[in-house]
């Protein structure tokens, strides 16, 4: 592990197949240029598309030989760069996990991806990333950085002893069932996602057509119906919905969740496999999300609030602990994994006086909005009243289902906009607290708390609106950490 | 916790924001001077100057006059050993608690004008949130400094 390695071969493909990746449509437009399919031959395209090709190529094998890694001196050291030779050390300790990862082309040759992960990669991915290593090795990286956070004065001359690799492999603590990732894939905003993509997809292309030669056809087109066109658009709904459902049950089949030493490991995938390793002690709280076309059906999902990791850039989903679950489970999972959040509290209520301001919060702006549009698209526009309407009912929900509960050292915070969220949160992971009121509100004693966890490299908040302003007092002493001015 | 935080900001932050709000005053009749020409020589429509002069007015009593003293006012802040409490805001009333452990680093700031007045922003940073304290003596916000960052290394946590 001490001197410089190489990564396994097959990255100079991954690298190869990447480059190729970012360089599609430029290699597409030249396609098209070199005349397509028409079968003239023009050298000056064909020769830049070749040299590209040859570029992107010799590229991804360079940079396969320029990457080494090693452990010295109590760092991971990687030295790599195409021109410029650039050198990373990463100190031990600043490594908070490592991700595995496996692509199509990982499987056959029993490799990973590693993904280093340290507290300052908030921003801009992981630190450092091993293309392709062996299964094994990547463990024993792994487990050479657990030892050496143990105890830092082991010399470098040690190895890792099988046995301990063998033990760490654990029991999973939950597993997705089946039902459960279909009945998520289908009730999921997926379909939404893969529209857009689509979309993207056809203005990138209609951007590299020569849009002459089928302006005519489109014409052609056209002039067959708007109805076909209308079905065309329906099928690709439906097409993209198709999709979406089975990106899900790939992404999410052999969802598992493990604890290993003082690590949460969720692992997921079936062609490729994703995981994701959280440090315990790094979990900031949880947050439980219901929206409104899984509420009714009983589902919710858990999402770990970590801080620190690359992992939280972009992509939540890495961080959901229970994708989709029948809430009345939560607590009994939960039990298993993190035993000391309590999930089943008893929620006070904010006071009856707060009802009208709820729903004025969520709809006094469709209200306005409904006199213009009533008015410039009647009679159309009076629709929008059943959209104001939709809002006051959100508003009237987001009352019912507002609540607070105190329970020792954890808070938990239920609210709605649309989402229904509940925070709960440990007092010595707040990192501030809020007390809100206007003035008006201060006049019936009226008042919002909001407070703030780290999440990654910035925070996320919880809140409830419109409590009694002694409700919020309460909880501002519970956090107010000196207690001589608590009984003032 | 139903209780104010103990001290108030500089009272030399009254005159600063006065003269900022005067900068900003300035800034809009240069824009009105120009309005006002563009009128006469291309002969624009003339409510233009009506909504201008309204601009004026408002900007004048409200960022030079009402708004400094209201805000100076409302603004409170209290630190201690355990944590750092906040208040502030006219019409939304906001306030904050920091405990001495959370706190992860502490700034001071100072721009030319508030140089001028020897006044300096503290910020108050934790792992997830920023606190400014706008507008304090110089030499309160360098002593508050000092007192935060070592009290907060005293309270060392985990995150």
């Amino acid at each position: 592990m001490f001197e410089p390695k190489r990564l396994h071969p097959i990255s100079a493909v991954i690298n190869f197949v990447k480059g190729l990746k970012d360089a599609l449509f430029p290699l597409v437009a030249l396609f098209f240029l070199n005349g397509g399919f028409s079968g003239e031959i023009e050298w000056i395209p064909l020769t830049v598309t070749s040299a590209i090709l040859l570029f992107i190529l010799v590229g991804g094998i360079v940079r396969w030989l320029r990457f080494t890694y090693r452990m010295e001196e109590g760092e991971l050291r990687i030295e790599y760069g195409l021109f410029i030779r650039k050198k990373r050390y990463i100190p031990i300790e600043r490594i908070q996990s490592l991700d595995f990862s496996e692509g199509i082309f990982h499987r056959p040759f029993q490799l990973v991806k590693v993904s280093v992960e340290t507290a300052g990669s908030g921003n801009d991915g992981a630190e450092a990333e091993l293309t392709a290593i062996h299964k094994q090795e990547a463990e024993e990286l792994e487990e050479m950085i657990a030892q050496y956070k143990q105890d830092p004065s082991i010399s470098e001359g040690d190895e890792v002893t099988e046995q301990e690799t063998a033990e760490s492999v654990s029991t999973p603590l939950y597993e997705m069932r089946m039902k459960e990732i279909i009945l998520m894939a289908i009730t999921s905003g997926g379909a939404g996602v893969v529209l857009s993509g689509v979309g993207v997809f056809f203005s990138q292309v209609m951007d590299a057509l020569p849009l002459g030669a089928i302006y005519q056809e489109i014409v052609d087109w056209i002039q067959i119906g708007v109805l076909i066109v209308a079905f065309t658009a329906i099928l690709v709904l439906a097409i993209a919905y198709v999709i979406s459902i089975v990106l899900t049950l790939f992404r999410y089949a052999n969802f598992r969740v493990m604890i290993q030493d003082d690590d949460l490991i969720i692992t997921r995938g079936w062609l490729e496999k994703k995981q994701t390793t959280i440090p315990i002690n790094r979990i900031q709280g949880l947050r439980i999300d219901e929206n409104i076309i899984r509420q009714p059906l009983g589902y919710a999902s858990v999402t770990i609030i970590s801080a620190g990791g690359a992992i939280m850039q972009g992509d939540e989903n890495q961080l959901r602990l229970l994708p989709f679950i029948k809430k009345a489970e939560i607590s009994a999972v939960m039990q298993r994994i993190l035993e000391d959040y309590t999930i089943d509290v008893e929620f006070s209520r904010p006071p009856r006086r707060a009802l009208p301001r709820y729903i004025v919060r969520q709809s006094w702006l469709f209200w306005i909005a409904v006199i213009p549009v009533s008015i410039y698209f009647f009679p159309l526009g009076l629709l929008s009243i059943l959209v104001a309407l939709g809002a006051t009912a959100l508003g009237w929900l987001a009352y019912y289902d507002a609540g607070w509960n105190l329970t020792g050292k954890q808070l938990t915070l239920r609210s709605r906009s649309i989402l229904k969220q509940t925070f709960i949160m440990k007092k010595h992971r707040i990192q501030s607290a809020y007390k809100k009121q206007t003035i008006l509100q201060k006049r019936i004693e009226l008042s919002h708390i909001q407070v703030a966890l780290k999440s990654g490299a910035g925070g996320q908040f919880a809140e409830c609106n419109y409590l009694r302003e002694d409700t919020v007092d309460q909880l501002m002493d519970w956090y107010q950490p000196d207690p001589k001015k608590v009984t003032e | 916790m139903n209780y104010e935080p103990a001290r108030q900001i500089s009272r030399r932050a009254l005159r600063l924001w006065r003269i900022s709000g005067l900068i900003q005053f300035g800034i809009t009749l240069i824009i009105s001077i120009g309005l006002l020409v563009a009128i006469l020589i291309w002969d624009w429509p003339s409510f233009i100057l009506w909504i201008a002069a309204g601009v004026l007015i408002l900007e004048l009593v409200g960022m030079v006059w009402l708004f400094p003293s209201l805000k100076w006012r409302s603004w409170r802040y209290e630190v201690t050993e355990q944590d750092i409490e906040l208040q502030q805001g006219i019409f939304w009333i906001t306030k904050t608690l920091v405990p001495m452990v959370r706190v992860q680093h502490v700034d001071t700031e100072q721009g030319p004008l508030l140089r001028k007045f020897r006044l300096s922003t503290i910020s108050i940073s934790t792992a997830a949130t920023v606190h400014k304290i706008p507008a304090l003596d110089e030499r309160e916000a360098e002593e508050l400094r000092r007192s935060i960052s070592s009290l907060a290394r005293v309270a060392e946590d985990d995150v």
